[in-house]
């Protein structure tokens, strides 16, 4: 399994912009396995995602908007994406503005479905 | 070490009941337990094996009131007695500011008590504490039993209280000499505060 | 909300930590279990045993990591049905300082973490060297205690 969950970050971290991604436990927000660049801190992106997924989660129920399937966040310096792998994973990744976002989220949606049950 | 908090004019403290295995410290615990309004305590945490025997140690907290114009308040631990828990016996004495050593009074019980005695000593000082400043007094326990199998408190005395503590004779069971011990130990680890210090010295 | 604390150095940290990582319960305490400061105890009495039970996890995790030649374990987690805690430890001037946090499903482990590690650094900028010792009581405060432990005894 963790080899499987590595290849899937590898697969990932070579879609152009970059700057790492990482398995994340959706509930706890702790990293599960990480493939990133240095400088990033692995800990908060994962807490913080984990919270955003969350509460978008939240709010797409609350809205009656279903399932939240991926989460795109863009700021001015970079861009957070997730997947969520039910039952209890996320796939994260953080990425400059170069990234080619539709390739990164076919990379990660794909991650997320093959570690489904 | 006794913490102090000038603004909301409280105190706290800790105070440890050490002892041979069944000398009947939890049963002091209980008895204080029973007698004390529900205002003024909280509840009796008591981590204990299957048979009852403490594990980990005892725990009751105590709203004393006010004193000096201070609300003061109490932590009654014990510690597990026998031999081979002394991992545990430390742990529980660390910070203490004060100790009851509660002593089972039959005639065969006697080397357990010294050894309790002296593994107290040797815990104290691992911590680098000058035990010679750590407010304590002694109980002796179970002085309800026949006269043929308890030593009197004057044998225990000599036997037991080098550094001329404070002693106390107590039917714990039956609460006799309980409150009095309570109130010893008390007055030692205040009568510090007023004098400045905190607990027992560092050495 | 109440928050409550014996030395005023730790308010402006805690209520941070409070706020940041949305935790029910913070305690920071000593080693031995007294408290410096609190949030969210409505009784003292609760506050104590609870403070009591997390100082004795933490030593006794401490004792089996000498035992395996570990200087500490860092931090503890816990989860439960409805409430997750964690426990951890800070050196600070002060002295070695144990936080025991209790958080529910409002916010997660990997940010009481996080934001934890954060308190750890402010509690260890704000703390001040040693503490305070000087005479507390008056020197009658006997009467004042026979008072309090009869009404205790027999109120």
């Amino acid at each position: 399994m963790s080899d499987e969950l590595g290849r899937a970050l590898d697969r990932i971290s070579r879609v152009r912009g970059m700057r790492g991604s990482m398995w994340v436990s959706a509930e706890d927000g702790i990293p599960v396995a990480q493939l990133l660049m240095e400088g990033v801190s692995g800990k908060a992106v994962a807490a913080l995602a984990a919270s955003l997924v969350r509460k978008i989660s939240g709010t797409a129920g609350a809205v009656g908007a279903g399932r939240v399937r991926f989460v795109q966040m863009e700021a001015a310096g970079g861009t957070l994406l997730a997947a969520l792998a039910p039952p209890d994973l996320l796939v994260v990744a953080l990425a400059d503005s170069r990234v080619n976002i539709g390739l990164a989220r076919i990379e990660m949606m794909r991650a997320a479905a093959a570690v489904a049950p | 070490m006794s913490l102090v908090n000038f603004t909301a004019r409280e105190i706290t403290c800790k105070i440890v009941y050490y002892g041979p295995g069944r000398s009947g410290k939890t049963t002091n615990l209980q008895y204080v337990y029973s007698q004390v309004p529900a205002d003024r305590k909280g509840r009796m945490v008591s981590l204990a094996t299957q048979t009852d025997r403490t594990l980990f140690f005892d725990f009751l907290p105590l709203d004393l009131g006010t004193i000096s114009g201070f609300a003061t308040k109490f932590q009654l631990y014990t510690v597990p007695g026998q031999v081979y828990y002394n991992a545990t016996r430390k742990l529980v004495l660390q910070g203490a500011d004060g100790v009851v050593f509660v002593a089972d009074s039959q005639l065969r019980q006697l080397d357990e008590n010294i050894e309790s005695l002296q593994n107290l000593q040797a815990n104290i000082l691992e911590q680098g504490v000058d035990a010679r400043t750590l407010p304590m007094v002694l109980q002796f326990n179970k002085q309800d039993l026949p006269e043929e199998l308890i030593l009197s408190p004057q044998e225990l005395d000599e036997a037991l209280n080098f550094r001329n503590l404070q002693t106390f004779p107590a039917d714990a069971l039956h609460g006799v000499g309980v409150f009095e011990t309570l109130k010893g130990i008390a007055a030692e680890v205040l009568r510090r505060l007023s004098q400045g210090g905190g607990g027992a010295r560092r050495i | 909300m109440s928050t409550t604390v014996v030395e005023p150095w730790a308010e402006h940290p805690l209520l941070r930590y409070v706020a940041e990582s949305s935790a029910r319960l913070v305690v920071v305490m000593t080693p031995a279990g007294q408290v410096l400061a609190q949030h969210g105890f409505a009784r003292a009495v609760d506050l104590m045993a609870a403070s009591a039970l997390g100082a004795a996890i933490m030593a006794a995790a401490g004792a089996l990591a000498q035992q395996l030649g570990e200087r500490s374990f860092g931090a503890l987690f816990h989860a439960g049905e409805r409430h997750g805690i964690h426990l951890a430890s800070c050196a600070t001037p002060r002295g070695p300082l144990i936080v025991l946090t209790v958080f529910g499903k409002e916010t997660s482990i990997g940010l009481v973490g996080l934001f934890y590690d954060e308190f750890a650094a402010e509690l260890r900028r704000a703390a001040p060297a040693g503490q305070l010792r000087e005479p507390v009581l008056a020197a009658d405060f006997e009467a004042d205690l026979n008072r309090s432990l009869t009404s205790l005894f027999h109120g």
